[in-house]
Order: structure tokens, then sequence, then C-alpha cells
């Protein structure tokens, strides 16, 4: 009997890991074209052909930026992965909200371009981290759990700098850049509510069945990996480059 | 699939089973997946579709100002393509046709050489390049009226490419350049304001044509 559903445990975790495989597939080729540097050629053109305050262009480049932003929607996933109460998501995402809006515009109007690599790559590790935080990981080796919300202000923080290296390359006119990039900032919050509420109703789904908490494992450990695999990419993209 | 046992034996989640209280019941998630399929059919459609191909059948991309940045987009790709196919193949001089219509040396200014004039209505672009030897220097000043002019002051040929200076929004221009290698150097204009523009450019320097490109 106990072999027995441990038989049918481990068939349906395969298929279920089978299927967030293939949803992650289906995304990562949704989002291949701007795989290399996420700044698209069309989006970077159109923004150099044109001056002057264009607030909904810029929402809307905000927001297609988050939402084909993988290694964005990847921590976003991981942060809201165990939080079961809306209130605990309004709170995280507004602290990830926070931090990455910090230095974003600061980033842009003062002009902190990072390397893109560096940055993506630092990004990477904030998915690593907060896949093994999910896991439990930094309990169990190191025996206490480091402060989730300080996580959440300090990687917001790192992705805010990711958007203002990328937002620089796009080379923004400096006539309306302000109301441009206030513009572009609401529209990455706007794409953020709505990859989140994605998420959501997937997760709703997932975590009404049986076996959520053991997959949750196997998913986890696909996202330390999924976080290591950007990162390796983005500093082979460093070197490269270099 | 051992391999995923022993990590659920090993790892000790952070997180606690989720109390059924808390999520979202069959109905509620029912009616949250209706309603996100339907807000990104609205989006696919009505934002999509408009900024990235300029194709807005509901007029909705129109109204919010998206259907333009579509039709840049597509603009720029069908460019994009057209300058692959140009420099795939050699250069051809084709391409050009010597500028006698608009130069007007009599009328310059004794410094200037050459002055031309031209209008470019709204959405309009054109070329005009000087042909240039290796380590030849160009002088150059021109204004706009009407409107401001986008421009890249560039160069490519024998599969070498120089970039001197880029603009947009802008109502004048003057300087100079050195040419790194032989061929056409110039300015690829374009009017992305609401009126016709007229340009007026003034060369001083080594060349030996104007050339156009249509």
């Amino acid at each position: 009997m106990s072999s027995n559903s441990t038989v049918l445990h481990a068939l349906a975790s395969r298929r279920v890991t089978a299927i967030f495989l293939t949803a992650l597939a289906l995304y990562a080729s949704s989002v291949a074209q701007v795989l290399a540097h996420d700044v698209t050629p069309g989006d970077a053109g159109y923004i150099q052909e044109i001056w002057g305050v264009h607030v909904i262009s810029f929402i809307y480049l905000g927001a297609k930026h988050m939402v084909t932003g993988y290694d964005h929607i990847l921590f976003l996933l991981g942060v809201v992965f165990f939080l079961y109460r809306m209130k605990d998501v309004a709170i995280y995402v507004s602290i990830f909200a926070l931090g990455h809006s910090v230095t974003m515009l600061a980033g842009v109007w003062f002009g902190w371009g990072i390397n893109a690599y560096i940055i993506d790559a630092i990004i990477g590790l904030s998915v690593v981290y907060k896949a093994l935080d999910n896991l439990g990981a930094y309990r169990k080796w190191f025996g206490f759990q480091p402060n989730t919300k300080a996580a959440t202000l300090i990687f917001g923080l790192f992705h805010g700098t990711g958007l203002a290296s990328k937002i620089i390359e796009y080379d923004i006119s400096e006539d309306g850049l302000l109301w441009n990039l206030l513009a572009f900032n609401v529209g990455v919050e706007v794409g953020q509510i709505l990859a989140l509420f994605a998420i959501l109703v997937v997760m709703g789904y997932w975590r009404r069945s049986e076996r959520f908490m053991s997959q949750a494992v196997v998913a986890n450990v696909i996202m330390v990996g999924l976080g290591l695999w950007l990162t390796v990419y983005q500093i082979n993209g460093f070197l490269t480059a270099a | 699939m051992q391999l995923i046992e022993k990590l659920r034996d090993t790892m000790q989640l952070t997180a606690e089973k989720p109390d059924p209280a808390l999520l979202p019941t069959p109905k509620q998630l029912r009616r949250s997946t209706i309603a996100a399929v339907i807000g990104a059919a609205f989006i696919g459609i009505g934002v999509y579709l408009p900024a990235e191909y300029g194709f807005d059948p509901t007029g909705v991309g129109n109204v919010l100002g998206l259907t333009e940045m579509g039709e840049i987009k597509q603009q720029l790709a069908r460019e994009a393509a057209e300058d692959d196919l140009i420099h795939g193949e050699d250069q051809s001089s084709l391409m050009h046709d010597i500028l006698g219509l608009f130069v007007s040396a009599a009328y310059a200014e004794e410094t200037w050489q050459d002055t031309i004039t031209f209008v470019l209505e709204p959405g309009g672009f054109t070329e005009i390049k000087a042909t240039m030897e290796q380590g030849a220097t160009l002088f150059y000043s021109w204004t706009s009226e009407g409107g401001r002019i986008n421009f890249d002051l560039h160069a490519h040929a024998g599969g070498e490419s120089v970039t001197y200076e880029k603009g947009r929004g802008q109502t004048d221009g003057e300087g100079s350049f050195v040419t790194p290698f032989a061929g056409d150097h110039g300015w690829f204009w374009r009017n992305r304001d609401d009126e016709a523009v007229t340009l007026t450019l003034q060369l001083r320097g080594d060349y030996s044509a104007i050339v156009r490109d249509e």
C-alpha cells in the first residue's frame, strides 16, 4: 500500500514537473527574441526616433519590459511562492516595487549604468537565493532564517539597477525624459501586477492540489537551476563581450 | 524520482502547507481565469497588435497613440531588412543619382561650396551624402524651418561603417568631420514632426560630388 502510493506520488510529481517545464519552455521561447539583451531593436529604434512626453507609449514599454523580463518574473514567482494571504503578497510585492523603482529612477537620472551582464548575473543569483530560501536551505545550513523582507528589498534594488541599465541603453531623449521615465516606471508596475495576477491564478489551482507541497520542492529546485543557468549565461556573455 | 524523494526528505520547507481556508475557491479561480483570458485578449488585440505591428482592428491603439509606435517599428524593420539586402550585395552606385536640382552654389556664401534646400513631409525621409576620399574633411551647417528633424550622420562603404552624430527633434546643427575611409558620407534625414519641414544644408570641404539616395 505504502509502496503503491509512493509510485503514484512519483508519477504525479513527474507529470506536474513536465507541465511546469513545458510552461517555462513556452514562456522562454516567447521571449527568446529578446534574450540577446532584452532591448529589442524595435523598442530601442522607436525610442530613438521620438522626443517629448509620450506617457502611454512609455507605460506600454515599461509593462512589456516587465512581462517579457523572465528574470524579474522568476524572482517574483519565488517571492510569492509560499505567500498564501493576499495581504502578504501585497506587502512583499510593494517592497520589491519600492526597491526596483528607487534604483531604476535614480540610476537613469544620475546615469549609474552598470554593465548589463554583471547586473543580470546578480539578478540570476537573486532567483537562486529566493528559491533556496523557499527550500529552507539557510535554516538547514546556517541554523537561521535571514530576513525575507530585507532580502526582497535588497534584491529589488539590484533589479532596479538592471532596469536602469537597460533604459540607459534605450537612449531616451532628454526632451521629456522625466515624465517618460515616470511613465515607464508606472508601466513596470502595471506589468508586474498583470504577471502577478496570472501567477496567482495558476498557483491557486496548484495549491489546491494534494501534491502541492512535494511538487513545490521540485519546482524550487528547478528554479535554483534556472537561476544558476541565467547567472552562468550572463557571466559568459560578459566574458565574450569583454 | 529517487532524487526527488531524497530532496523532499532532506529539505525542510520554510513554508507550511496552505490552509485551505486561505485558498481561493474553485469558483473564484474559474472567475479569475475567465477575467485573465478576457484581459489577455483585450490587451493582445487592443494594445499589443497596434504597438508592435501598427495593426489596430479595434481603434483602441489609435486612441492610446500606440498605433504610431507600431508603424514606426514596422517601418524601421523594413528599412533594416532593405539595408541588409543592399549591404549584403556590393554597394551599388545605381541607387545614387547626382543631385543637381537643389544645389545652388551661386547663392551660397563665399565660404560654402553648396547650399541644398529640400522639403520633407511628416514621415518623409531622404539621404544626402558627399562622396569623399579617406582623411578628407567636410564642414557643414544646417537649419530646419516649420518643424524639427531627426538625422543620422554616417557612412558605410566596403564593409566599413561610421556614425558621426545622431539627433532627433533638432532645428539646427553645424560642425565638421574627417572621414576614416573613402565613400559617401552624410545624412539620413527623417521628419517625425507633425508639419512639413524645410531643410537648408550648407557644405564646404573636400568632396567630389553630392549624392542623394531615395
